[in-house]
């Protein structure tokens, strides 16, 4: 591949970096599996970039990738066998009492959302970054009736992990 | 409150919290290599052909070194030959097709979808070996057993000793376990390899066509 174009890649990369790493921290549970992630998102948009059109934002078009990556391409390796044990922990900080703080309760909630599953956490995701239903439709390949739905119940379950 | 309006004020504040990864980083992540599961599929789709050429290839050579006179010549034979070849193009260039058809700006479930869709073509690919390996080992048992000599001089001498019919069914039988055996190694083996790279796009195309329901 030409070099103006692997410039103009990393360049565009290095400005929306926080999209990837945003990614990576939802589905991710400590720093080596996150690099590991965030190597392949790279990766699939270096590979994915040549067919890149400008009519679209570079950030939607990451947006895509990105969790594309992260619910159907990506391996988990072998290092990130930790994010269980991440998770076992995460659990017994969900089972002490609820503290009021907005700190402590953001904590709660971070914890939460990684107890979802991967296509669950793809439409908190998509929620957070304020996409419309017809994009969450769009980006997942669900009816948007059915991508409101499931949010509906996203937000449910995320209370009852708040709230046993 | 709704919990996420919470997440979502934290979420778009919080810019400063990730590792800032310079231009270098990036570039030389570019360089490196994919670990993704589409790339395995392919690899080991790619040896499956292979090792399927190879099996092809070993069946006819042992047919040869059985000294299976004029087996070159034989119809059957020929006709499987041709057949298998024919068929392997149509499968691999199905199998590229699809593989060109996998794209990560498609939306998750039509990836998934085409994912599954090389890999079925593959299952179907060895499935198909797997007939013709049976179909090939019955076909050339009663042919080995009439043109080889040292089975025409067991089969004279079970002929002999009355004992024609223990002669076939040990011959059927051991080719039975035999074909039983291989077949059912074969199987195991994509199970877990499968099984290991799939796990995880099953469980979310499954979670993503529950929603269709």
């Amino acid at each position: 591949m030409d070099k103006a174009l692997e410039h103009s890649f990393v360049e565009l990369l290095e400005k929306h970096q926080n999209i990837v790493h945003k990614v990576c921290r939802l589905y991710t549970n400590n720093q080596d599996a996150h690099n590991d992630l965030f190597q392949e998102i790279t990766i699939q948009l270096w590979k994915a970039y040549p067919k890149f059109r400008g009519d679209a934002k570079f950030s939607t078009w990451m947006y895509r990738v990105g969790l594309n990556t992260a619910i159907t391409l990506y391996r988990k390796s072998k290092r990130s066998i930790k994010t269980q044990e991440f998770e076992t922990v995460q659990f017994k900080i969900k089972s002490e009492p609820y503290d009021d703080t907005e700190e402590q309760q953001l904590k709660l909630l971070y914890d939460a959302v990684h107890q979802l599953n991967d296509i669950e956490k793809a439409l908190v995701f998509l929620y957070l970054e304020d996409k419309n239903y017809s994009e969450i439709s769009e980006t997942l390949g669900i009816s948007e009736v059915n991508a409101r739905v499931k949010m509906n119940r996203v937000k449910k379950k995320l209370r009852t992990i708040l709230n046993p | 409150m709704d919990e996420l309006e919470l997440l979502k004020k934290d979420w778009k504040k919080d810019d400063k919290v990730y590792p800032k990864l310079s231009y270098n980083d990036i570039y030389n992540m570019i360089l490196s290599k994919s670990s993704s599961i589409v790339k395995w599929i392919f690899i080991i789709s790619i040896l499956e052909f292979v090792f399927w050429l190879f099996i092809s290839f070993g069946l006819k050579a042992s047919g040869y070194n059985l000294q299976l006179n004029g087996i070159e010549q034989n119809v059957g034979f020929i006709a499987i030959s041709v057949l298998s070849y024919g068929i392997l193009a149509y499968f691999f260039y199905r199998f590229y097709i699809n593989y060109k058809t996998i794209n990560t700006t498609d939306n998750a479930k039509t990836l998934m979808e085409n994912i599954l869709k090389t890999r079925r073509t593959v299952k179907q690919y060895v499935f198909f070996n797997l007939v013709v390996l049976v179909i090939g080992v019955i076909y050339m048992m009663p042919y080995a057993i009439n043109h080889d000599e040292n089975s025409r001089v067991l089969l004279e001498n079970a002929k002999a000793s009355g004992e024609l019919l223990k002669y076939y069914a040990s011959i059927a039988l051991v080719t039975i376990i035999g074909l039983a055996i291989a077949i059912g190694v074969l199987l195991l083996f994509y199970w877990l390899i499968y099984g290991i790279l799939l796990k995880r796009l099953n469980r979310n195309y499954v979670e993503l066509k529950k929603l269709e329901v």
